[in-house]
Protein backbone atom coordinates (compact mmCIF):
# COMPACT_ATOMS: atom_id res chain seq x y z
CA UNK A 1 0.00 0.00 0.00
CA UNK A 2 1.46 3.35 -1.00
CA UNK A 3 1.99 5.90 1.72
CA UNK A 4 0.24 9.22 1.60
CA UNK A 5 3.33 11.13 0.53
CA UNK A 6 3.93 8.83 -2.44
CA UNK A 7 0.30 9.09 -3.43
CA UNK A 8 0.39 12.87 -3.30
CA UNK A 9 3.65 12.88 -5.23
CA UNK A 10 2.22 10.80 -8.09
CA UNK A 11 -0.88 12.95 -8.27
CA UNK A 12 1.21 16.14 -8.34
CA UNK A 13 3.36 14.68 -11.09
CA UNK A 14 0.31 13.95 -13.22
CA UNK A 15 -1.05 17.44 -12.58
CA UNK A 16 2.23 18.98 -13.64
CA UNK A 17 2.23 16.93 -16.84
CA UNK A 18 -1.37 17.88 -17.52
CA UNK A 19 -0.70 21.60 -17.43
CA UNK A 20 -0.90 22.54 -21.10
CA UNK A 21 1.97 24.41 -22.66
CA UNK A 22 1.46 27.72 -24.43
CA UNK A 23 1.74 25.86 -27.72
CA UNK A 24 -0.95 23.39 -26.72
CA UNK A 25 -3.21 26.25 -25.69
CA UNK A 26 -2.63 27.89 -29.05
CA UNK A 27 -3.53 24.69 -30.91
CA UNK A 28 -6.68 24.25 -28.81
CA UNK A 29 -7.65 27.84 -29.62
CA UNK A 30 -7.26 27.08 -33.32
CA UNK A 31 -9.24 23.88 -32.79
CA UNK A 32 -12.13 25.79 -31.23
CA UNK A 33 -12.03 28.26 -34.09
CA UNK A 34 -11.71 25.85 -36.98
CA UNK A 35 -13.05 22.42 -35.98
CA UNK A 36 -16.61 22.90 -37.21
CA UNK A 37 -15.49 24.47 -40.47
CA UNK A 38 -13.09 21.63 -41.22
CA UNK A 39 -15.67 19.06 -40.18
CA UNK A 40 -18.27 20.49 -42.58
CA UNK A 41 -15.71 20.62 -45.35
CA UNK A 42 -14.79 16.97 -44.78
CA UNK A 43 -18.42 15.85 -44.62
CA UNK A 44 -18.63 17.26 -48.15
CA UNK A 45 -16.21 14.52 -49.20
CA UNK A 46 -18.89 11.95 -48.42
CA UNK A 47 -16.97 10.75 -45.37
CA UNK A 48 -18.80 9.60 -42.26
CA UNK A 49 -18.98 11.89 -39.24
CA UNK A 50 -16.63 9.62 -37.31
CA UNK A 51 -14.05 9.55 -40.09
CA UNK A 52 -14.29 13.32 -40.50
CA UNK A 53 -13.78 13.83 -36.77
CA UNK A 54 -10.74 11.56 -36.82
CA UNK A 55 -9.24 13.50 -39.70
CA UNK A 56 -9.80 16.77 -37.84
CA UNK A 57 -7.92 15.28 -34.87
CA UNK A 58 -5.10 14.20 -37.15
CA UNK A 59 -5.00 17.65 -38.74
CA UNK A 60 -4.61 19.43 -35.40
CA UNK A 61 -1.99 16.97 -34.21
CA UNK A 62 -0.12 17.73 -37.43
CA UNK A 63 -0.50 21.44 -36.63
CA UNK A 64 0.90 20.84 -33.15
CA UNK A 65 3.93 19.06 -34.59
CA UNK A 66 4.30 21.70 -37.31
CA UNK A 67 4.47 24.47 -34.72
CA UNK A 68 6.58 22.39 -32.35
CA UNK A 69 9.23 22.25 -35.07
CA UNK A 70 9.17 26.03 -35.25
CA UNK A 71 7.64 26.13 -38.74
CA UNK A 72 5.77 29.11 -40.21
CA UNK A 73 2.59 30.46 -38.62
CA UNK A 74 1.67 32.26 -41.82
CA UNK A 75 -1.88 31.57 -42.98
CA UNK A 76 -2.68 28.75 -40.56
CA UNK A 77 -6.29 28.68 -41.78
CA UNK A 78 -5.19 27.78 -45.31
CA UNK A 79 -2.65 25.33 -43.92
CA UNK A 80 -5.33 23.52 -41.88
CA UNK A 81 -7.69 23.25 -44.83
CA UNK A 82 -4.88 21.95 -47.03
CA UNK A 83 -3.87 19.23 -44.56
CA UNK A 84 -7.49 18.24 -43.90
CA UNK A 85 -8.17 18.19 -47.64
CA UNK A 86 -5.23 15.87 -48.34
CA UNK A 87 -6.10 13.56 -45.45
CA UNK A 88 -9.75 13.54 -46.58
CA UNK A 89 -8.76 12.61 -50.12
CA UNK A 90 -6.52 9.83 -48.88
CA UNK A 91 -9.26 8.46 -46.63
CA UNK A 92 -11.75 8.52 -49.45
CA UNK A 93 -9.42 6.69 -51.78
CA UNK A 94 -9.06 3.97 -49.17
CA UNK A 95 -12.83 3.82 -48.71
CA UNK A 96 -13.39 3.61 -52.46
CA UNK A 97 -10.94 0.75 -52.65
CA UNK A 98 -13.16 -1.13 -50.21
CA UNK A 99 -16.37 0.27 -51.78
CA UNK A 100 -17.52 1.94 -48.62
CA UNK A 101 -18.39 5.13 -50.43
CA UNK A 102 -20.55 5.78 -53.48
CA UNK A 103 -19.61 7.80 -56.53
CA UNK A 104 -21.51 10.89 -55.67
CA UNK A 105 -20.39 13.23 -52.96
CA UNK A 106 -22.55 15.96 -51.60
CA UNK A 107 -22.13 18.99 -49.47
CA UNK A 108 -23.02 18.55 -45.82
CA UNK A 109 -26.74 18.04 -45.75
CA UNK A 110 -29.02 19.77 -43.32
CA UNK A 111 -30.17 17.60 -40.46
CA UNK A 112 -33.17 15.45 -41.28
CA UNK A 113 -35.57 17.35 -39.04
CA UNK A 114 -34.70 20.52 -40.89
CA UNK A 115 -34.79 18.68 -44.18
CA UNK A 116 -38.41 17.79 -43.63
CA UNK A 117 -39.14 21.49 -43.60
CA UNK A 118 -36.66 22.74 -46.18
CA UNK A 119 -38.16 24.83 -48.88
CA UNK A 120 -38.51 24.04 -52.52
CA UNK A 121 -35.79 26.61 -53.21
CA UNK A 122 -33.37 24.80 -50.92
CA UNK A 123 -34.19 21.46 -52.50
CA UNK A 124 -33.55 22.96 -55.92
CA UNK A 125 -30.31 24.47 -54.75
CA UNK A 126 -29.11 21.18 -53.26
CA UNK A 127 -29.88 19.48 -56.57
CA UNK A 128 -27.79 22.10 -58.41
CA UNK A 129 -24.92 21.63 -55.95
CA UNK A 130 -25.03 17.86 -56.33
CA UNK A 131 -24.75 18.24 -60.09
CA UNK A 132 -21.66 20.45 -59.88
CA UNK A 133 -18.21 18.98 -60.54
CA UNK A 134 -16.58 18.04 -57.24
CA UNK A 135 -13.76 20.54 -57.58
CA UNK A 136 -16.21 23.40 -58.25
CA UNK A 137 -18.18 22.43 -55.17
CA UNK A 138 -15.03 22.46 -53.07
CA UNK A 139 -14.12 25.91 -54.38
CA UNK A 140 -17.56 27.14 -53.32
CA UNK A 141 -17.26 25.56 -49.86
CA UNK A 142 -13.83 27.03 -49.26
CA UNK A 143 -14.90 30.45 -50.49
CA UNK A 144 -17.90 30.26 -48.16
CA UNK A 145 -15.42 29.55 -45.34
CA UNK A 146 -13.81 32.88 -46.11
CA UNK A 147 -10.72 31.69 -47.98
CA UNK A 148 -9.25 34.05 -50.56
CA UNK A 149 -8.83 32.76 -54.09
CA UNK A 150 -5.07 32.34 -53.60
CA UNK A 151 -5.67 30.20 -50.49
CA UNK A 152 -8.27 28.08 -52.31
CA UNK A 153 -5.80 27.58 -55.16
CA UNK A 154 -3.20 26.34 -52.66
CA UNK A 155 -5.57 23.99 -50.85
CA UNK A 156 -6.91 22.44 -54.04
CA UNK A 157 -3.67 22.67 -55.99
CA UNK A 158 -5.26 24.67 -58.79
CA UNK A 159 -4.29 27.84 -60.60
CA UNK A 160 -5.77 31.14 -59.48
CA UNK A 161 -7.57 31.47 -62.82
CA UNK A 162 -9.09 28.00 -62.48
CA UNK A 163 -10.50 28.92 -59.04
CA UNK A 164 -12.05 32.06 -60.44
CA UNK A 165 -13.55 30.18 -63.41
CA UNK A 166 -14.91 27.40 -61.16
CA UNK A 167 -16.58 29.88 -58.82
CA UNK A 168 -18.05 31.90 -61.69
CA UNK A 169 -19.38 28.75 -63.34
CA UNK A 170 -20.96 27.44 -60.12
CA UNK A 171 -22.60 30.72 -59.19
CA UNK A 172 -23.92 31.17 -62.72
CA UNK A 173 -25.56 27.74 -62.44
CA UNK A 174 -27.10 28.63 -59.09
CA UNK A 175 -28.34 31.95 -60.49
CA UNK A 176 -29.76 30.20 -63.57
CA UNK A 177 -31.63 27.68 -61.47
CA UNK A 178 -33.25 30.55 -59.55
CA UNK A 179 -34.55 32.03 -62.81
CA UNK A 180 -36.51 28.86 -63.66
CA UNK B 1 -19.47 46.04 -74.08
CA UNK B 2 -20.61 44.44 -70.81
CA UNK B 3 -18.48 43.02 -68.02
CA UNK B 4 -18.10 39.25 -67.83
CA UNK B 5 -19.57 37.22 -64.94
CA UNK B 6 -16.00 36.50 -63.87
CA UNK B 7 -15.15 40.20 -63.63
CA UNK B 8 -18.36 40.86 -61.73
CA UNK B 9 -17.61 38.07 -59.24
CA UNK B 10 -13.97 39.08 -58.81
CA UNK B 11 -15.22 42.61 -58.16
CA UNK B 12 -17.69 41.36 -55.52
CA UNK B 13 -15.00 39.24 -53.86
CA UNK B 14 -12.41 42.03 -53.82
CA UNK B 15 -10.08 39.94 -55.96
CA UNK B 16 -9.41 42.51 -58.71
CA UNK B 17 -6.23 44.53 -58.99
CA UNK B 18 -6.76 48.17 -58.04
CA UNK B 19 -6.62 49.20 -61.71
CA UNK B 20 -9.23 46.62 -62.77
CA UNK B 21 -11.34 47.39 -59.71
CA UNK B 22 -11.45 51.05 -60.77
CA UNK B 23 -12.46 50.10 -64.31
CA UNK B 24 -15.21 47.73 -63.08
CA UNK B 25 -16.58 50.28 -60.61
CA UNK B 26 -16.68 52.95 -63.31
CA UNK B 27 -18.48 50.58 -65.68
CA UNK B 28 -21.02 49.55 -63.05
CA UNK B 29 -21.81 53.19 -62.31
CA UNK B 30 -22.94 53.56 -65.91
CA UNK B 31 -24.38 50.15 -66.77
CA UNK B 32 -27.67 48.94 -65.30
CA UNK B 33 -27.41 45.60 -67.06
CA UNK B 34 -24.09 44.74 -65.41
CA UNK B 35 -25.30 46.02 -62.05
CA UNK B 36 -28.36 43.82 -62.25
CA UNK B 37 -26.21 40.85 -63.23
CA UNK B 38 -23.88 41.47 -60.33
CA UNK B 39 -26.87 41.49 -58.01
CA UNK B 40 -27.97 38.13 -59.41
CA UNK B 41 -24.52 36.72 -58.67
CA UNK B 42 -24.69 38.22 -55.19
CA UNK B 43 -28.07 36.56 -54.68
CA UNK B 44 -26.66 33.20 -55.78
CA UNK B 45 -23.94 33.61 -53.14
CA UNK B 46 -26.56 34.48 -50.53
CA UNK B 47 -28.68 31.45 -51.49
CA UNK B 48 -25.66 29.18 -51.13
CA UNK B 49 -24.48 30.47 -47.76
CA UNK B 50 -28.02 30.41 -46.35
CA UNK B 51 -28.41 26.68 -46.92
CA UNK B 52 -29.00 25.03 -43.55
CA UNK B 53 -26.10 23.02 -42.18
CA UNK B 54 -26.08 19.66 -40.48
CA UNK B 55 -25.78 19.79 -36.68
CA UNK B 56 -22.37 18.71 -35.46
CA UNK B 57 -21.45 16.79 -32.32
CA UNK B 58 -20.24 18.92 -29.41
CA UNK B 59 -16.54 19.82 -29.32
CA UNK B 60 -15.81 18.83 -25.70
CA UNK B 61 -14.89 15.18 -26.32
CA UNK B 62 -12.73 15.81 -29.40
CA UNK B 63 -11.07 18.76 -27.65
CA UNK B 64 -10.21 16.59 -24.63
CA UNK B 65 -8.81 13.92 -26.93
CA UNK B 66 -6.65 16.45 -28.75
CA UNK B 67 -5.31 17.75 -25.43
CA UNK B 68 -4.48 14.23 -24.27
CA UNK B 69 -2.74 13.41 -27.53
CA UNK B 70 -0.67 16.60 -27.48
CA UNK B 71 0.22 15.99 -23.86
CA UNK B 72 1.31 12.45 -24.68
CA UNK B 73 3.29 13.70 -27.64
CA UNK B 74 5.06 16.21 -25.36
CA UNK B 75 5.72 13.85 -22.47
CA UNK B 76 7.40 11.02 -24.31
CA UNK B 77 7.04 7.28 -24.26
CA UNK B 78 7.02 6.63 -20.52
CA UNK B 79 3.72 8.40 -19.89
CA UNK B 80 1.43 5.41 -20.13
CA UNK B 81 -1.31 7.16 -18.23
CA UNK B 82 -1.72 9.75 -20.97
CA UNK B 83 -1.97 7.00 -23.52
CA UNK B 84 -4.67 5.38 -21.42
CA UNK B 85 -6.43 8.72 -21.04
CA UNK B 86 -6.21 9.19 -24.79
CA UNK B 87 -7.67 5.76 -25.48
CA UNK B 88 -10.48 6.36 -22.95
CA UNK B 89 -11.21 9.76 -24.46
CA UNK B 90 -11.19 8.26 -27.95
CA UNK B 91 -13.66 5.60 -26.90
CA UNK B 92 -15.88 8.19 -25.26
CA UNK B 93 -15.71 10.45 -28.29
CA UNK B 94 -16.57 7.53 -30.54
CA UNK B 95 -19.54 6.61 -28.39
CA UNK B 96 -20.77 10.21 -28.13
CA UNK B 97 -20.41 10.87 -31.83
CA UNK B 98 -22.04 7.58 -32.74
CA UNK B 99 -24.95 8.30 -30.44
CA UNK B 100 -25.25 11.88 -31.64
CA UNK B 101 -25.32 10.99 -35.30
CA UNK B 102 -27.55 8.04 -34.75
CA UNK B 103 -30.13 10.22 -32.99
CA UNK B 104 -29.69 13.27 -35.17
CA UNK B 105 -30.15 11.29 -38.32
CA UNK B 106 -32.97 8.99 -37.32
CA UNK B 107 -36.16 10.11 -38.94
CA UNK B 108 -39.18 7.92 -39.22
CA UNK B 109 -40.37 7.60 -42.81
CA UNK B 110 -43.60 5.68 -43.22
CA UNK B 111 -44.85 7.03 -46.53
CA UNK B 112 -42.78 8.26 -49.44
CA UNK B 113 -42.67 11.87 -50.58
CA UNK B 114 -44.79 11.81 -53.75
CA UNK B 115 -42.59 14.44 -55.38
CA UNK B 116 -39.47 12.35 -54.90
CA UNK B 117 -41.06 8.92 -55.23
CA UNK B 118 -44.14 9.03 -57.44
CA UNK B 119 -43.59 5.36 -58.38
CA UNK B 120 -42.41 4.01 -61.73
CA UNK B 121 -43.29 0.86 -63.60
CA UNK B 122 -42.04 -1.20 -66.50
CA UNK B 123 -44.43 -2.28 -69.24
CA UNK B 124 -45.49 -5.76 -68.25
CA UNK B 125 -48.77 -7.62 -68.52
CA UNK B 126 -50.25 -9.30 -65.48
CA UNK B 127 -49.41 -12.62 -67.15
CA UNK B 128 -45.74 -11.66 -67.35
CA UNK B 129 -45.76 -10.41 -63.76
CA UNK B 130 -47.30 -13.60 -62.47
CA UNK B 131 -45.10 -15.93 -64.49
CA UNK B 132 -41.91 -14.29 -63.19
CA UNK B 133 -40.06 -17.06 -61.42
CA UNK B 134 -38.49 -14.80 -58.80
CA UNK B 135 -41.02 -12.48 -57.24
CA UNK B 136 -38.61 -11.20 -54.62
CA UNK B 137 -37.29 -7.64 -54.81
CA UNK B 138 -33.71 -7.54 -55.97
CA UNK B 139 -31.17 -5.71 -53.85
CA UNK B 140 -30.85 -1.98 -54.53
CA UNK B 141 -27.26 -1.10 -55.55
CA UNK B 142 -25.22 0.78 -52.91
CA UNK B 143 -24.79 3.90 -55.08
CA UNK B 144 -28.52 4.15 -55.74
CA UNK B 145 -29.31 3.57 -52.05
CA UNK B 146 -27.02 6.44 -51.16
CA UNK B 147 -28.74 8.70 -53.69
CA UNK B 148 -32.14 7.87 -52.19
CA UNK B 149 -30.85 8.76 -48.71
CA UNK B 150 -29.50 12.04 -50.06
CA UNK B 151 -32.77 12.90 -51.79
CA UNK B 152 -34.66 12.35 -48.56
CA UNK B 153 -32.16 14.47 -46.64
CA UNK B 154 -30.90 11.61 -44.48
CA UNK B 155 -27.50 11.21 -46.10
CA UNK B 156 -25.85 10.63 -42.73
CA UNK B 157 -28.49 8.31 -41.32
CA UNK B 158 -27.71 4.84 -40.06
CA UNK B 159 -28.62 2.53 -42.98
CA UNK B 160 -29.70 -0.21 -40.58
CA UNK B 161 -32.76 1.83 -39.53
CA UNK B 162 -34.12 1.92 -43.06
CA UNK B 163 -34.93 -0.36 -45.90
CA UNK B 164 -34.58 1.31 -49.29
CA UNK B 165 -37.76 -0.11 -50.70
CA UNK B 166 -39.50 -0.13 -54.05
CA UNK B 167 -42.73 1.83 -53.81
CA UNK B 168 -44.26 -0.38 -56.49
CA UNK B 169 -42.60 -3.71 -55.95
CA UNK B 170 -40.96 -5.30 -59.03
CA UNK B 171 -43.20 -8.26 -58.25
CA UNK B 172 -46.04 -5.97 -59.39
CA UNK B 173 -44.13 -4.48 -62.33
CA UNK B 174 -42.32 -1.73 -60.39
CA UNK B 175 -39.25 -0.25 -62.08
CA UNK B 176 -35.68 -0.26 -60.89
CA UNK B 177 -35.64 3.55 -60.86
CA UNK B 178 -34.93 6.20 -58.24
CA UNK B 179 -38.47 7.54 -58.68
CA UNK B 180 -39.69 4.20 -57.40
CA UNK B 181 -37.39 3.99 -54.36
CA UNK B 182 -37.70 5.44 -50.88
CA UNK B 183 -36.11 4.89 -47.46
CA UNK B 184 -38.70 3.14 -45.33
CA UNK B 185 -38.22 2.85 -41.57
CA UNK B 186 -37.87 -0.85 -41.04
CA UNK B 187 -39.02 -1.39 -37.51
CA UNK B 188 -39.69 1.85 -35.68
CA UNK B 189 -43.24 2.29 -36.70
CA UNK B 190 -46.43 0.30 -36.84
CA UNK B 191 -46.53 0.80 -40.61
CA UNK B 192 -43.10 -0.57 -41.35
CA UNK B 193 -41.40 -2.34 -44.24
CA UNK B 194 -42.59 -5.80 -43.20
CA UNK B 195 -46.21 -4.63 -43.21
CA UNK B 196 -45.80 -3.24 -46.71
CA UNK B 197 -44.28 -6.54 -47.85
CA UNK B 198 -47.45 -8.23 -46.60
CA UNK B 199 -49.58 -5.90 -48.73
CA UNK B 200 -47.38 -6.48 -51.78
CA UNK B 201 -47.76 -10.25 -51.45
CA UNK B 202 -51.51 -9.90 -51.06
CA UNK B 203 -51.95 -7.59 -54.06
CA UNK B 204 -49.83 -9.85 -56.24
CA UNK B 205 -51.92 -12.85 -55.19
CA UNK B 206 -55.08 -10.92 -56.12
CA UNK B 207 -53.62 -9.90 -59.50
CA UNK B 208 -52.47 -13.41 -60.28
CA UNK B 209 -55.83 -14.83 -59.25
CA UNK B 210 -57.50 -12.44 -61.71
CA UNK B 211 -59.34 -10.60 -58.93
CA UNK B 212 -57.56 -7.29 -59.44
CA UNK B 213 -56.04 -5.75 -62.54
CA UNK B 214 -52.36 -4.93 -62.49
CA UNK B 215 -52.72 -1.20 -63.20
CA UNK B 216 -55.12 -0.78 -60.26
CA UNK B 217 -52.77 -2.64 -57.94
CA UNK B 218 -49.88 -0.41 -59.04
CA UNK B 219 -51.98 2.75 -58.65
CA UNK B 220 -53.25 1.76 -55.21
CA UNK B 221 -49.82 1.00 -53.79
CA UNK B 222 -48.22 4.11 -55.35
CA UNK B 223 -51.05 6.36 -54.11
CA UNK B 224 -50.91 5.61 -50.39
CA UNK B 225 -49.85 2.14 -49.44
CA UNK B 226 -51.24 2.42 -45.90
CA UNK B 227 -54.70 3.29 -47.23
CA UNK B 228 -54.36 0.42 -49.70
CA UNK B 229 -53.46 -1.95 -46.86
CA UNK B 230 -56.52 -0.89 -44.85
CA UNK B 231 -58.72 -1.28 -47.92
CA UNK B 232 -57.49 -4.68 -49.05
CA UNK B 233 -57.12 -6.22 -45.60
CA UNK B 234 -60.27 -4.55 -44.22
CA UNK B 235 -58.46 -3.43 -41.09
CA UNK B 236 -57.25 -0.20 -39.53
CA UNK B 237 -54.04 -1.73 -38.18
CA UNK B 238 -51.49 -4.20 -39.48
CA UNK B 239 -52.64 -7.77 -39.07
CA UNK B 240 -50.63 -10.29 -37.15
CA UNK B 241 -48.78 -12.49 -39.65
CA UNK B 242 -47.83 -15.18 -37.15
Amino acid sequence: MADARTGIGVYAGIAANKAPSALEREVVEQFDLMRERLLRYLLGFGLTAQDSEEIVQETFLALFQHLQRGRSRRNLRGWLFRVAHNLGLRKRQRMRATEEVGDSVIDPAPNPEDQCAISQTERRLLAVLRALPEQDRRCLSLRAEGLRYREIAEVLDMSLGAVSIALTRSLARIARSAER
Amino acid sequence: MHLSDQELLLGLDGELSSRDAGRVTAHLAECWTCRARQQEIGKAIADFVRLPNAPLPPAEGPRALLRAQMSQNRSGKDQNWTLMAGICALLMVGLCIGQFWSQATRVVVTVPDPKLTPGATVLLSSGEVCSASNANNKAVPVGLRRKVFEEYGIAHAEPRFYEVDYLITPALGGADDIHNLWPQSNSDTVWNAQVKDDLEDHLRALVCAGKLDLATAQREIAGNWIDAYKKYFHTDRPRNRD
